[in-house]
């Protein structure tokens, strides 16, 4: 029976679902995750009859041909870019951006990643790193002495050195941004790298147009909403069972069908 | 008497067929613009030589046989994502999209991208198709979203119309899989009562109330089915003892 193979498709792919819904929630609280959504395809059709064929001479068409599908395939499990909310931490270095733009960082293989996770320190060589300690590129090095360190929106570092006063210019922070985000290939530790689906890099200071602003002592959190995510556990949990449910149905008929003729 | 047991067999044939279709429907109860399916049977009445002279004439023979799986236009539910490239047909209406080899395909599946090309797809990849060919933007330009209308806007300004296409006979569609239906009649522009809503993609219109109870209905009447065919067996095997008994 047909049926069963059908109701498994669809029980893999709630499975998938679940998964996803999963690691969304597991990512609430995770600074500048994104949530996943997975996106369903139906699978080939069998026509049988197909509508508009002639049913006799005098031209009568069927009006509605047979078509019997074969079940569901997961066809991507994109992730929903919009903007976190962002939430004041009152420390210098943590820095969240509003807008499109992702951080540059440097990854000890020395690949560039990508990160909406802002949430920076310093480390023994007063580079600016994130919190695995890679290098938020194009690097900016803040001397031991300075103090106040001052982030502006369009990503200027300036510091207070004792003895001087006017601010020091330490660098600037920059930003890149993708004309397909979503295509972006996620690599775990809050981080993004490019593929050929998220097209190359282009990168910018912040304040330009479609990379967003840095703000200081904010961090973005999560983009996942957890009502929605529960309720869509609730819908794939249930869409599980129901699957399930056309399993059984179709082993009793198969069933009733080993029955009928009693030896 | 083998007459009971052939119509037995196609009601049984014509229930597995009904089963296939509600496992599709429940398969795809997550899938976006999924439209389900149902079954329609008809009655076979078959054309045999008939004995019409005896006192107990014969009686017509009817066979089920499944004439259709008429398509469910309804619109499916439509949820809120808040993604701007997302977009949801109000009306009859359908997006057009392109396969590569050129072929117009149509879909009510309007979770588009924008890919690396800058190209607007489909999450399957395929083009959308605008009033004025495939929807293409710059790589430089930002804020890529839709109107009301289906115009698509980014920064720099108008960037083309979604085609949304409508069908005289929209029972005609065939299913091609992958979200996406195909016609053979052409296809007519939307009228402006069809618009498109963004931020919102429109669900599976797959009721499961519905489904699960015409699964346990199917499965009911297969069980009673074959027990009518199981008994008619029985009838016939007692038959042939009997028969044999009596020549003993």
């Amino acid at each position: 029976m047909r049926a069963l193979y059908t109701a498994a498709t669809g029980m893999m792919a709630q499975e998938l679902n679940v998964q996803v819904i999963s690691n969304n929630i597991a990512n609430v609280r995770t600074n500048g995750y994104k949530r996943q959504r997975v996106h369903f395809q139906d699978l080939l059709y069998e026509h049988l009859r197909r509508a508009g064929s002639a049913t006799s001479d005098q031209g009568t068409q069927v009006p509605a041909g047979t078509f019997v599908g074969s079940g569901v395939k997961t066809v991507a499990t994109g992730r929903v870019m919009g903007q976190g909310n962002l939430t004041q931490t009152d420390k210098e270095y943590d820095l969240s951006v509003r807008g499109d733009g992702f951080f540059r960082v440097r990854m000890p293989d020395g690949r560039t990643a990508y990160t909406r996770d802002g949430s920076f320190d310093l480390d023994s060589q007063g580079q600016l790193v994130t919190k695995d300690g890679y290098i938020v590129e194009p690097g900016i090095n803040v001397p031991q002495n300075a103090r106040s360190v001052s982030i502006s929106s369009s990503g200027q570092v300036q510091a207070l050195i004792p003895g001087q006063t006017a601010p020091q210019d330490l660098g600037q922070i920059q930003l890149s941004r993708f004309v397909n985000r979503v295509g972006l290939e996620s690599v775990g530790d809050n981080l993004f790298v490019e593929t050929a689906g998220s097209g190359p890099a282009i990168d910018g200071n912040p304040g330009g147009e479609g990379f967003g602003s840095v703000q200081q002592s904010y961090l973005e959190e999560s983009n996942v909403n957890a009502v929605v995510e529960i309720s869509s556990l609730i819908a794939a949990q249930r869409a599980y069972e129901m699957n399930s449910r056309v399993i059984s149905a179709s082993d009793q008929m198969m069933q009733a069908t080993s029955q009928m003729f009693r030896g | 008497m083998e007459n009971a047991l052939l119509v037995g067999v196609s009601r049984q044939m014509a229930l597995r067929r009904e089963m296939d279709v509600i496992a599709n429907n429940v398969a795809n109860i997550n899938t976006n613009g999924f439209k389900a399916r149902s079954v329609r049977f008809a009655e076979h009445v078959q054309p045999v030589a008939k004995a019409e002279t005896f006192p107990n004439r014969d009686k017509r023979v009817s066979f089920v046989v499944d004439r259709g799986t008429p398509i469910d236009l309804s619109t499916g539910m439509v949820e809120r994502t808040g993604n701007p490239l997302d977009a949801a047909v109000r009306g009859d209406a359908y997006f057009t999209v392109q396969l590569g080899n050129g072929q117009t395909r149509y879909t009510r599946d309007g979770g588009f991208e924008i890919n690396s090309r800058g190209q607007m797809v489909t999450q399957g990849g395929l083009r959308v198709v605008g009033e004025n060919g495939p929807i293409e933007i710059s790589t430089n330009e930002t804020g890529v979203r839709i109107a009301e209308d289906g115009t698509v806007l980014t920064d720099q300004g108008n960037r083309g119309k979604l085609r949304l296409a409508r069908f005289a006979n929209p029972r005609d569609l065939r299913n091609e899989g992958s979200n996406l239906f195909s016609s053979v009649a052409p296809a007519q522009p939307a009228g402006p009562q069809a618009r498109v809503e963004t931020g919102v993609i429109e669900r599976s219109n797959v009721k499961p109330v519905l489904e699960m109870s015409r699964l346990i209905e199917v499965q009911r009447a297969y069980a009673s089915i074959s027990s009518m065919v199981g008994r008619t067996d029985e009838l016939r095997r007692d038959a042939i003892r009997r028969l044999a008994d009596l020549q003993s």
